[in-house]
């Protein structure tokens, strides 16, 4: 009972119907700064290659950037939520491997329906989330260090898998989530529309669900999310296995646009184009403030510069100077911001 | 509390770059599948091969090559490599072999100029040393076996890209590693020989994809976006040699944008056949490990290379240059839709 008082509203404090009204106050505007700021760059970056390139604004060069963003974001929304809650999964990338190897061997083998195809994918991936999950919620050991061991791991199955040789003679199963015509609807590639579904339900559960309202409180303060009532590790570990899943899905948008060949070079380094996206869209690396619009965005910009870069006959090597300066000046603002916060 | 929570951030960004860094390096080496680990002692010559790594259809067709070769000279073939192409984990492999004493060394090396020494000791400990795919050119290395020349393949490149092409036009080259040093070599023939016989084509961009295939299909994809006029695609190495081909049968242009590229066949296979590769240029990969196990014994049993050797029936008329110490395998291998099913690597 002494609870139940602490923990309700005071009597003078309004019915029911207006709570929304003061939850409206505490919740952050649809669309942060940040991000108009994203959407800014990118509709200037557009623009100007739009002007300097011959073909950057058309279909045949957009659709195959969109296709690119695609698993980048996807694997992203999932991050977001892991960021959120102030951890990171550096293992994406060799559970990317890993999914990708066992569909590819799958099709190759057996002729397995497109449903079977990513159900088993996405299965997997939720399996390879769910452990990073279980031993940083339940172990409490830090995620970067949990994930940079199943990472590994995760590389070592792969390989096992590879069994020193290339996955030869994919069928075109997973042509749907493509860079080629089947790939699309209505001009949308498909992969980038299941995408911006994901995406948008995630921004929903975020924002809105008390699920979602949960994992910003963990990112903000552990301690104080833990003594107000939430179920710290269960969230922890569903941020962690959402990722898994999403993983599991990317894997099949990577095998799509890839080749008909596999080889172990698949998900290196996707770890951290997609830990560049998160960033790079303003959610905070401390852990408690992100959206995944702001990824989405930040995945877009990343491609962008890096076609942008190729279509106007630039070195390569500038599109790492690009993405690092955005990295450095995503990442230097937030800091700056979470100062000028503690001192006011 | 906030200072906790800081340390852990700057910590995750570090470990972070550091992954990135050092990526490639955190993996170790795995054991190989040794024909056999009792290296000396039944008085068979024994000769160790050491790859860039292990894992690859490339340097797997060269382990089989070499495991014939065993076969059929009465050797005993050793091969390991690192799992990544990581020179440090690599001169683990090499070193093992040295204690074991082998009786003929084989290395390609990720890094020549970090392995100098290390060949160098196996060579003081009486060890015939070699170099195969790869060179190590300042080290003590008796003989490098050589796969093609470098004006072999860039000519080869270019000949196949331009039979497709009509002899005119724009092209450009989807490459790998910005400091692979054997890729470089092919573009500067590439650029020199396009020059000089084929006055109406142009190489217009160079681009650099890493190891990656999904990257050398979208930047081949943006290549033909910024050059409308782009009639060709060269994929330099085995993972952007499909990439090309794949960006252009996505964007339905067969017929429209030639490719060829370094790729090997099994790899190569649908593309050749549905037309969005024209060629694909190798060498016989399996009769490279074959020669380099051979060379290997050759020099163990004390004997010197000729400047021709015939070393089976199907290599012939090997020649040997005793000044650069090259025994090159012969001209590069074309493989088209006509051939790519006599291969199975």
């Amino acid at each position: 009972m002494t609870i139940d008082e602490r923990t309700r509203p005071a009597p003078a404090s309004p019915p029911r119907g207006s709570g929304s009204a003061t939850a409206k106050r505490i919740l952050p505007l649809p669309v942060t700064g940040q991000e108009f700021v994203l959407i800014g760059v990118i509709v200037v970056l557009w623009v100007l290659l739009g002007i300097f390139t011959p073909a950057f604004l058309t279909a045949n060069s957009i659709q195959p950037l969109l296709v690119s963003v695609a698993p980048i974001a996807l694997i992203g929304v999932g991050m977001t939520f892991i960021i959120i809650t102030a951890g990171i999964d550096v293992s994406v990338g060799g559970a990317i491997m890993l999914c990708a190897v066992v569909v590819a061997k799958t099709m190759v083998s057996v002729d397995i329906p497109l449903i079977g195809a990513v159900a088993l994918a996405v299965a997997l991936g939720l399996v390879l989330g769910l452990v990073n999950g279980v031993l940083i919620a339940y172990g409490r050991v830090a995620a970067i260090i949990i994930t940079f061991g199943t990472a590994n791991l995760f590389q070592f199955f792969a390989l096992r898998v590879f069994g020193s040789s290339t996955v030869n003679g994919i069928p075109s199963t997973l042509e749907v989530f493509g860079r080629g015509e089947a790939g699309r609807t209505l001009g949308v590639p498909n992969s980038f529309a299941i995408m911006i579904v994901i995406a948008a339900v995630a921004w929903w559960y975020l924002r809105h669900a008390a699920g979602g309202r949960h994992l910003f409180a963990i990112g903000g303060n552990t301690n104080a999310a833990r003594l107000v009532g939430i179920k710290v590790q269960p969230r922890v570990m569903l941020a962690y296995g959402l990722t898994g899943a999403l993983v599991g899905l990317g894997a099949c948008f990577i095998l799509a646009s890839g080749t008909a060949t596999l080889d172990q070079s698949v998900g290196a380094g996707k770890e951290l184009q997609v830990i560049a996206a998160v960033v790079i869209g303003g959610t905070s690396i401390l852990g408690g403030r992100g959206s995944v619009i702001g990824t989405v965005l930040g995945a877009i910009l990343v491609q962008t510069v890096t076609s942008g870069v190729t279509q106007l006959g630039w070195p390569s090597q500038l599109a790492n100077l690009f993405v690092g300066i955005f990295i450095i000046i995503a990442v230097g603002t937030d800091l700056l911001r979470e100062r000028a916060r503690r001192k006011a | 509390m906030i200072s906790k929570k800081r340390v852990f951030a700057v910590g995750a960004i570090a470990l972070a770059a550091v992954l990135t860094v050092s990526g490639c390096t955190s993996r170790t080496a795995s054991s190989g599948d040794s024909t056999s680990s009792a290296a000396a002692g039944d008085g068979k010559v024994t000769v160790a091969f050491v790859p860039k790594l292990q894992g690859i259809p490339y340097f797997e067709a060269m382990n089989a090559g070499g495991k014939k070769a065993a076969e059929e000279l009465g050797i005993t073939w050793l091969y390991q490599g690192p799992t990544t192409a990581d020179a440090a984990a690599q001169a683990d492999i090499v070193r093992s072999y040295i204690q074991q004493n082998v009786s003929a060394l084989i290395v390609a090396p990720n890094d020549p100029d970090s392995m100098a020494p290390l060949l160098k000791e196996a060579a003081d400990k009486g060890i015939k040393v070699l170099t195969a795919d790869t060179d190590a050119p300042d080290s003590v290395r008796e003989v490098f076996v050589n796969q093609a020349s470098v004006e072999g393949i860039g000519e080869a490149l270019t000949d196949q890209l331009m039979t497709a092409m009509g002899g005119s036009g724009d092209y450009a080259i989807v490459s790998c590693g910005e400091t692979a040093a054997n890729l470089n070599a092919w573009i500067e023939v590439q650029k020199a020989y396009t020059a000089s016989k084929y006055p109406n084509a142009k190489l217009t961009t160079i681009v650099y994809a890493g190891e990656d295939q999904a990257a050398a299909t979208s930047m081949a994809t943006d290549l033909m976006n910024a050059n409308p006029n782009l009639k060709g695609l060269v994929g330099e190495c085995t993972s952007s040699a499909p990439g090309v081909a794949q960006a252009v049968k996505d964007a339905g242009k067969i017929g429209q944008v030639f490719t060829d590229g370094l790729g090997t066949p099994q790899s190569m296979a649908p593309y050749l056949k549905d037309g969005s590769s024209s060629a694909s240029i190798l060498w016989d990969v399996q009769n490279l490990g074959y020669l380099a196990a051979w060379t290997g014994q050759q020099l163990a049993e004390g004997k010197t290379l000729a400047a021709t050797n015939d070393v089976n029936d199907d290599l012939k008329g090997i020649a040997y240059d005793s000044a650069s110490k090259v025994l090159l395998l012969g001209d590069p291998l074309v493989i088209t839709k006509d051939n790519v099913d006599t291969f199975d690597y």
